[in-house]
């Protein structure tokens, strides 16, 4: 089974190199690594939200409400900003915000016992209707945003830390953290047992319930850290900030090897597929093939991957004497 | 009266749709006309035709979220062929032709390979949108002809000819689906393995659970461009979560086996029908998903709630049964 994941955790690492090469042979200023470890801005709060996601979608889950949660606290913050709290007051905010949502959602379909895909798309149109509403109460109307942060905030957004972007670096503690969480945790142990068989688990006296509850709750922290990154990053906040988002991490996820049923998948696998997402579309940008067509071709990348994962098992079920010889 | 409620999901909805009509009827009089219902039903037709056709797929405990990508690409197969000189019926059938092939690209992956429904059709979601942005070069399609936009403009009694055919599919669909044949997505659904035993041809169901979604979305996408008038390019973008949104509200089990299309219809009425009263009431256009999201949050919580209470009360009664009469195996029943 380990043997099984580092295997395909390799695979993504392959595809990644091949990426690379490929876009520095077509556009050598592509591999300067400036601009690669600067082009990551462009994509890092994907992977923020694509980890926790990946936690849940083990845990037997699914989340599609956080590209709203990423939007809504970005407002939160620029609202309480706007009324003159203080900074850590309106980030802690924003944090809190992002927590209850994912709380609210892990609520939902614990009380209702719903599939949680049905319950987290009602909360994704509800957070984005009470995003849009809140920016429209303190006359920021429509898609303009809530600007006029403070200096120190906005220039968060281009800081380095340990000569790493903000974002790059936030996004690599986060990978971090839950890695080590969902790795080498009686936690993450829980988190697996719960997807691979939920039932099981429960009968076997583990906390079902709050496992997923707090696989949420992760998520809509982490997303309000990606609304906030952005809101840095661009200067305002925006109902919008976090749409663009949805696709795309739960592409990362699947694509780093989570099973959509649940109980299996890898932080470090989502790490690198979001890599692999956000290098494709730069490079095809910087090779100057039109943003669509980016969209297109990631979309291509994964059902081509996905299918040749499946296909591969195929094969393996049709020819037992390859699988049992290995 | 719980159990009314509980076990007959459409006739709810149906009273509250009515209910929530009325409140507005009182709230804005004016309100309650045969030309509002003219509009919920032409606003709708669009979501309508997508959640029809993701029904099937949904039935056969898979996901189809592709269905907004694949409407707009057939829009715009529809436009640019039609604006190159191609006749009409000819263009539509392009269109359709196209929508029904990128659906059978999606059962090919899911019933083929095997690769699961959500994943498979967010991928074709992205490529389908791609493909259509490369068709167009990003440019929007105008001036389509008057022959189609005639297509969505009011006909008999209010409503236009394409409200007619969807009126008419969506009675086909419900027949269809009470058939012999009919059932099979609901067997797939419900037992996968149950259903190969039984000899169905399972993977064959899929595929054509899949390519009818493609169809209805083609549809949808030839639709749209009647009504609008043109194609831009982020055509049916996000209509794929609201027509699962449909389909949950009308009654419709994401995990299989469980839904009608009488439902779908009512759940699709219900959506436009609150949209088209805030116009009425003039509450401006964002509080839509808000209270469109609280809505739908509000009824799956009653929904859940109301099916754990029944199921409670169910094995409530067996368990009374079992000890009133003795001499009965009580063994078989608390099982």
């Amino acid at each position: 089974m380990i043997r099984h994941v580092m295997r395909w955790e390799a695979v993504l690492v392959a595809i990644l190199v091949a990426e690379l090469l490929i876009f520095g042979a077509i556009n050598p200023r592509f591999l300067n690594s400036a601009s690669l470890l600067f082009g990551t801005s462009d994509f890092v709060h994907i992977g923020m939200v694509a980890v926790p996601l990946t936690l849940v979608i083990i845990a037997g889950g699914i989340d599609v409400s956080f590209a709203s949660t990423v939007g809504l606290t970005a407002i939160l913050f620029g609202i309480a900003n706007f009324m003159g709290a203080p900074l850590a007051v309106s980030i802690l905010a924003a944090l809190g915000a992002g927590a209850l949502a994912g709380g609210f959602n892990a609520a939902m379909i614990r009380v209702t016992r719903l599939q949680p895909l049905v319950i987290t798309l009602g909360a994704l149109y509800l957070f984005s209707g009470a995003a849009t509403v809140l920016s429209g109460a303190v006359g920021a109307s429509g898609y303009e945003g809530i600007g006029g942060f403070p200096a120190g905030f906005t220039a968060m957004g281009y800081a380095r830390i340990l000569g790493l972007p903000t974002g790059l670096a936030l996004f690599l503690a986060i990978a971090v953290a839950l890695w080590l969480l969902l790795h080498l945790t009686r936690f993450g142990r829980l988190v697996f047992q719960t997807g691979q068989n939920e039932a099981a688990a429960r009968h076997s006296g583990l906390p079902v319930g709050r496992v997923q509850a707090t696989t949420y709750v992760l998520t809509g922290l982490c997303a309000a850290l990606a609304g906030l990154m952005l809101s840095a990053y661009f200067g305002s906040a925006r109902v919008d900030l976090g749409t663009a988002t949805l696709l795309p991490a739960i592409t990362a996820a699947v694509l780093g090897g989570a099973s959509i049923y649940g109980g299996q998948g890898s932080v470090l696998g989502t790490v690198i597929a979001v890599f692999i997402i956000g290098y494709l579309q730069q490079g095809l940008q910087m090779s100057g093939v039109p943003s669509q067509i980016s969209g297109a071709l990631s979309g291509a990348l994964l059902v081509v991957v996905v299918a040749l994962r499946h296909g591969a098992a195929l094969l393996r079920d049709l020819i037992p004497a390859a699988s049992s010889s290995r | 009266m719980l159990d009314a409620i509980a076990r007959n999901r459409v006739a709810t909805l149906v009273c509250v749709t009515v209910l929530v009509l009325l409140a507005v009827g009182l709230a804005a009089p004016g309100f309650l006309t045969g030309n509002t219902a003219a509009i919920i039903w032409s606003n709708g037709l669009v979501l309508m035709l997508v959640a029809l056709g993701i029904l099937p797929v949904i039935l056969t405990r898979n996901i189809d979220v592709s269905g907004g990508s694949i409407l707009g690409l057939s829009a715009v197969v529809l436009g640019l062929t039609v604006n190159a000189g191609t006749p009409l019926w000819g263009a539509v059938a392009l269109a359709l032709a196209a929508g029904t092939a990128a659906g059978a690209l999606n059962g090919a992956l899911v019933a083929g390979l095997g690769v699961p429904a959500i994943v498979a059709t967010l991928g074709t979601l992205g490529l389908y949108r791609g493909i259509m942005l490369i068709a167009t070069g990003g440019e929007w399609i105008e001036g389509l002809p008057d022959g189609l936009k005639a297509l969505g403009a009011k006909g008999a009694i209010g409503i236009a000819p394409l409200g007619w055919v969807v009126g008419a599919l969506a009675l086909a669909l419900a027949l269809a689906l009470r058939t012999r044949r009919g059932l099979w997505p609901n067997a797939v659904g419900d037992n996968r393995e149950a259903a190969r035993h039984l000899g169905l041809p399972v993977r064959r169901i899929v595929f054509g659970s899949f390519t009818f979604a493609g169809f209805m979305a083609a549809l949808a996408g030839v639709t749209f461009a009647a009504q609008i008038g043109f194609v831009p390019n982020q055509a049916g973008t996000g209509i794929e979560l609201r027509a699962i949104a449909a389909l949950v509200l009308g009654g419709v089990s994401l995990l299989g086996g469980v839904g009608t299309a009488g439902g779908v219809v009512v759940a699709v009425i219900f959506f436009t029908a609150i949209d088209t009263a805030l116009v009425f009431l003039k509450i401006p256009a964002y509080w839509n998903d808000l209270i469109g999201g609280a809505m739908l949050l509000l009824v799956l919580l009653i929904d859940g709630r109301l099916r754990i209470a029944l199921e409670r009360r169910d094995r409530a009664a067996r368990y009374r049964r079992a000890t009133q009469l003795p001499d009965r195996t009580p063994l078989e029943d608390a099982a």
